[in-house]
């Protein structure tokens, strides 16, 4: 029962929904007598040794609280498959009572859904997804409101102020925004014919849930936005993009009408069809090889993949499957790893790599990995000494070759 | 920790402010005792610690623990319990208490919300009034101190008078919330008459409810009279999602108490039919019921709850155990003979001397794991996840080139096993140990170990390759799967050495009866290596002959148990049995 307590809701709806029972109540003189405080009252049957609280009366409420049985038991005819779903909108209206998350609107669309879900623990998850939304939107709104409301005082305020000086000498009219789209357009259409090739493996469709798939394709979106405003943009390929498939059509729900005017190559075909095999390089966490350098003569492939439900070594196998080079960011020797997983938002990851091809910079690079998930840089000596330290350990005569494997390996 | 809340239950208005003393055992076990002299804070803080930390929990544990050994004469409890076994019941715990130095971490004190007193008797309003003012916080006045009241078990009466004081202020209305946490105050002081007044209010004022206000409704009325409105509840519950098997537990229960006993097998039905795992307190109530009826057809039933309990590896607890063993004892005219045994290593119990099942797999059940295993652990739909095409090819050639293994090694488990010694050495001592006792062997790694390193010399795997067969894995394969495929494909009598628990493949397999066959193979063929030195022979963590599992012959019974003070992980199996005889 560790229910927590948020604000008056609960009440405030009640003396709504009540107040037409209160005039009612206050005709009878019953609740009134009741409610007097000094009124003595039936001994306790249960408790002896209780201290005499005699004077009090205690169960006047109930009589109240059932008063109210005729009113209430009026309309409960309807059929069966209105049944449910009616009692499940019950359901939520009551665990709204005891300050459950549950949103405040349920669309019928989505009470449907909720029904269909298997369990308890599934519904209640849905339905705080739902009050989260709805609460996002509302603060969202109230911001708006706000914000309108600012911009017509500064606009009164302005209007007020701006009558005395009138002419000003521009340069420019005020076009910035679509200029800028402009440039960046141009910057893109160079890419196209000039650009490094940078794939995203859209492969993974049917390894991810609706929800995974959802947040991969905002992922996307993300990605493209920083390329496009980059001053050396990749050339965007998503190769393996099915027509019509679910990763398609969401894809198309986003961009709408822009879908065709972007400036990447979408096509159904396989990085290995369009680049010659030993030029791709497939980044994954998983891969025993540590990336030292960016290449640019490289064709480098980020899996579109956002993996929730622990489905470890996917992108390996495929790169395994196809024969391909695999390559891990050099986290470890940069960073000192916290906790989260390796595996970063196809964003960060192309923001750092956008970083690397224009400044070969590592530390600069890594600045795009989310502060949460380490602790700072690793110092230069501090990962040399380690690195001695490995060394010690080993005879030195016969040191192999690719000396970062040693910690991928099992221990 | 049951004998912790019937302490606290016991002693409902007895706080008086006198400070806390300290959470020192003994004198945490004075507080126990002598609950007079607990102030409420102190209480709520034994609930917050219980739930928190375990820690504590361990520190209950130890003082009880302590208090037996007392009584058995200074003997010492824990050794006494595990066996050198590594699926014993406990076993994972002591492991990780060698493994890990206890840290007398502080406890962090329970945040400290208001600085108001739950007060011991009824207030009037103006008092209620006075105690809102002194309020501060961010929830709601009533809210809170009815969740406070709820956590601290406080006497009904001065929760009533709080329900009084708003609806006094309210026009006679109390809001849902207030009412829940009132009703769960009413059935922890099983007030049964303040049960059925709640649910009228309910009934009247709500068509329909939620589930915790079902639950509780459900378990307060199967007390009463009225108790077939329980199931009515139950079945309004049906309607919006299933039941819970605390539902199920407390309607079958409250079937039980009033001797309805077709109604309570009917639920027992209804329930498996959803799939749902009973309690262990269900059956145990059909048990103890069962000792007043001398009914044919009831005493099947009880024996088929016990197939039940072998078909899906329960294990019952230390009281439930106690009813079937007086249940068994009841019969008239069998003269069954109960007695609390543990088993000899060669599978005899120690009780009455007959020898347990195997622990083997029968010849259907192994075929059918070692296809899953191919099938969901090594491929999983992707056979380049673990390993690649050309290289299960090779091995699979390999192994059935090979005669049958006597034992399989992982090869890179054991040469792990030693921080400070060289892993090649390691795993070439225990190779040429085995092999000296003419165990035809197989040592698994990956290609990595045969370049010449520091940890990995070439001489030590030359001489490995001489005294066993060797597969060696790429480097960015999964050694594991391997090896059980080698280990099962050479037949029953082969056994495999890791100490790894293999938990991560036995999740691969698709369903739970898939996954216990796995963990009965994996019981009665995993060798797991105890010493960690490199000088001194080998030994291993003995192996299991029999099954753990409610076992029968016809006129016996062989049933293992949990004890209520070991902690048992998932993967262990209870070390105590309670063993059943027919005397005629």
């Amino acid at each position: 029962m560790n229910v927590s307590i948020t604000g008056l809701r609960p009440f405030a709806r009640f003396l709504v929904s009540f107040t037409h029972q209160r005039r009612k109540i206050n005709l009878y003189p019953i609740p009134q007598r009741y409610m007097c405080s000094k009124k003595p009252a039936v001994p306790y049957p249960n408790k002896e040794n209780s201290s005499p609280p005699a004077l009090l009366e205690l169960d006047g409420w109930k009589t109240t609280m059932k008063s109210s049985l005729q009113e209430e038991s009026v309309s409960t005819v309807s059929s069966k498959d209105e049944d449910t779903l009616a009692a499940t909108r019950e359901l939520i209206e009551m665990w709204r009572l005891i300050s459950k998350e549950v949103p405040e609107h349920i669309t019928e669309e989505e009470l449907k859904s909720v029904m269909e879900l298997p369990s308890k623990s599934a519904k209640r998850k849905y339905l705080k997804y739902l009050s989260i939304k709805e609460r996002m939107k509302k603060a969202k709104q109230m911001k708006k409101e706000a914000k309108a409301v600012a911009r017509e005082e500064a606009k009164q305020a302005k209007l007020l102020e701006t009558t005395a000086e009138k002419e000003q000498n521009f340069l420019f009219l005020r076009l910035w925004d679509r200029n800028m789209n402009i440039a960046m357009d141009w910057k893109g259409a160079q890419a196209m014919q000039f650009g490094q090739p940078l794939v995203f493996d859209m492969a993974y469709d049917n390894c991810m849930n609706g929800k995974e798939l959802r947040n991969t394709v905002s992922q996307l979106l993300e990605s493209e936005g920083w390329n496009r405003r980059n001053v050396d943009p990749f050339h965007i390929y998503f190769c393996n993009l099915k027509i019509d498939s679910t990763y398609h059509r969401e894809l198309v729900k986003c961009y709408k009408e822009k879908w065709d005017k972007l400036l990447i190559t979408t096509t159904e075909k396989s990085y290995t069809d369009l680049f010659p095999k030993d030029s791709i390089v497939y980044l994954t966490a998983d891969s025993p090889n540590v990336m030292t350098t960016f290449k640019h003569d490289k064709i480098y492939i980020i899996g579109s993949l956002v993996d929730k439900c622990m489905k470890p070594g996917l992108s390996l196998a495929k790169a395994k499957q196809l024969g391909l080079a695999t390559q891990c960011l050099p986290l470890d020797k940069y960073l000192q790893w916290d906790m989260g997983t390796k595996n970063l938002t196809l964003d960060q990851m192309i923001r750092i790599l956008l970083c690397l091809k224009n400044t070969g910079d590592w530390q600069e690079a890594l600045k795009f990995v989310p502060k949460r998930k380490h602790s700072g840089y690793m110092e230069v000596s501090q990962y040399s000494r380690e690195f001695v330290n490995r060394l010690k350990k080993k005879t030195f005569s016969s040191y192999p070759q690719n000396s970062l494997n040693v910690g991928t390996q099992k221990k | 920790m049951a004998f912790c809340l019937s302490g606290v239950r016991s002693f409902p208005k007895l706080w008086k402010n006198k400070p806390f003393l300290g959470l020192d055992p003994g004198q945490a076990s004075l507080c126990f005792f002598s609950p007079g002299y607990c102030a409420i804070r102190s209480q709520q803080r034994w609930f917050s610690l219980k739930t928190a930390s375990s820690q504590n929990k361990k520190a209950v544990d130890l003082l009880i623990a302590k208090a037996r050994s007392l009584k058995k004469g200074g003997k010492d409890y824990k050794k006494q319990v595990s066996p050198h076994y590594l699926f014993a019941a406990g076993a994972a715990k002591k492991r990780s208490r060698m493994t890990i130095s206890q840290s007398n971490k502080d406890h962090a004190l329970p945040k400290k919300c208001s600085n108001i007193q739950l007060p011991i008797k009824p207030l009037n309003s103006e008092e209620w009034d006075r105690l809102k003012e002194d309020f501060e916080g961010k929830a709601n006045f009533e809210d809170w101190i009815i969740s406070q009241m709820v956590k601290c078990h406080a006497s009904i009466d001065v929760a009533k008078s709080l329900l009084a004081w708003v609806a006094a202020k309210n026009n006679g209305i109390v809001s849902y919330n207030l009412l829940i946490r009132y009703l769960h105050l009413c059935v922890t002081h099983k007030q049964t008459s303040e049960v059925i007044d709640v649910y009228e209010i309910m009934k009247s004022r709500y068509k329909r409810l939620e589930s915790s206000g079902y639950s509780l409704l459900i378990r307060g009325l199967i007390h009463s009279d009225r108790w077939r409105d329980a199931l009515t509840l139950l079945e309004d519950v049906k309607k919006i999602m299933i039941p819970s098997k605390k539902n199920y537990s407390d309607c079958i229960q409250g079937a039980l108490l009033h001797q309805d006993v077709d109604l309570a097998w009917n639920l027992y039905q209804d329930l498996l039919g959803h799939d749902i795992i009973p309690m262990m307190e269900t059956l145990k109530a059909f048990f103890d019921f069962g000792k007043d009826i001398k009914d044919e057809h009831y005493s099947n039933k009880l024996l088929d709850m016990l197939l039940y309990l072998r078909n899906n590896q329960l294990f019952p607890g230390e009281s439930f155990v106690h009813s079937i063993k007086t249940w068994f004892e009841s019969i008239p005219g069998k003269q069954w003979k109960g007695q609390f045994t543990t088993i000899q290593e060669s599978g005899h119990c120690l009780g009455c001397g007959k020898s347990l099942e195997s622990i083997h797999l029968t010849p259907e059940e192994y075929e059918f794991l070692k296809e899953q295993i191919m099938k969901d652990v090594i491929d999983g739909g992707n056979q380049y996840r673990k390993t690649t095409p050309q290289e299960l090819k090779i091995f699979q050639t390999f192994v059935n080139s090979c005669p049958p293994f006597d034992i399989v090694i992982d090869g890179l488990n054991v040469g792990k096993m030693c921080p400070k010694a060289c892993d090649s050495e390691v795993l070439l001592n225990v190779v040429s140990q085995l092999a000296k006792q003419n165990l035809h062997l197989l040592v698994l790694g990956r290609k990595h170990m045969l370049t010449n390193r520091s940890q990995w010399r070439e001489s030590d795997m030359k001489m490995i390759q001489k005294q066993a067969s060797c597969f060696f894995a790429d480097n960015i394969s999964k050694d594991d799967p391997f090896l059980l495929y080698a280990a099962l494909n050479s037949g029953n009598h082969c056994k495999f050495i890791t100490k790894d628990l293999l938990r991560d493949h036995k999740a691969c397999l698709r369903d739970a009866k898939t996954q216990r066959l796995f963990t009965k193979w994996q019981q009665g063929h995993q060798l797991a290596i105890i010493n960690s030195s490199l000088r001194s022979k080998i030994t291993f963590q003995h192996i299991l002959r029999y099954d753990t599992v409610v076992q029968t012959t016809g006129d016996s019974w062989h049933i293992p148990y949990d004890e209520d003070l070991v902690e048992r992980y998932s993967y262990e199996v209870p070390t105590k049995w309670l063993c059943l005889q027919r005397k005629s």
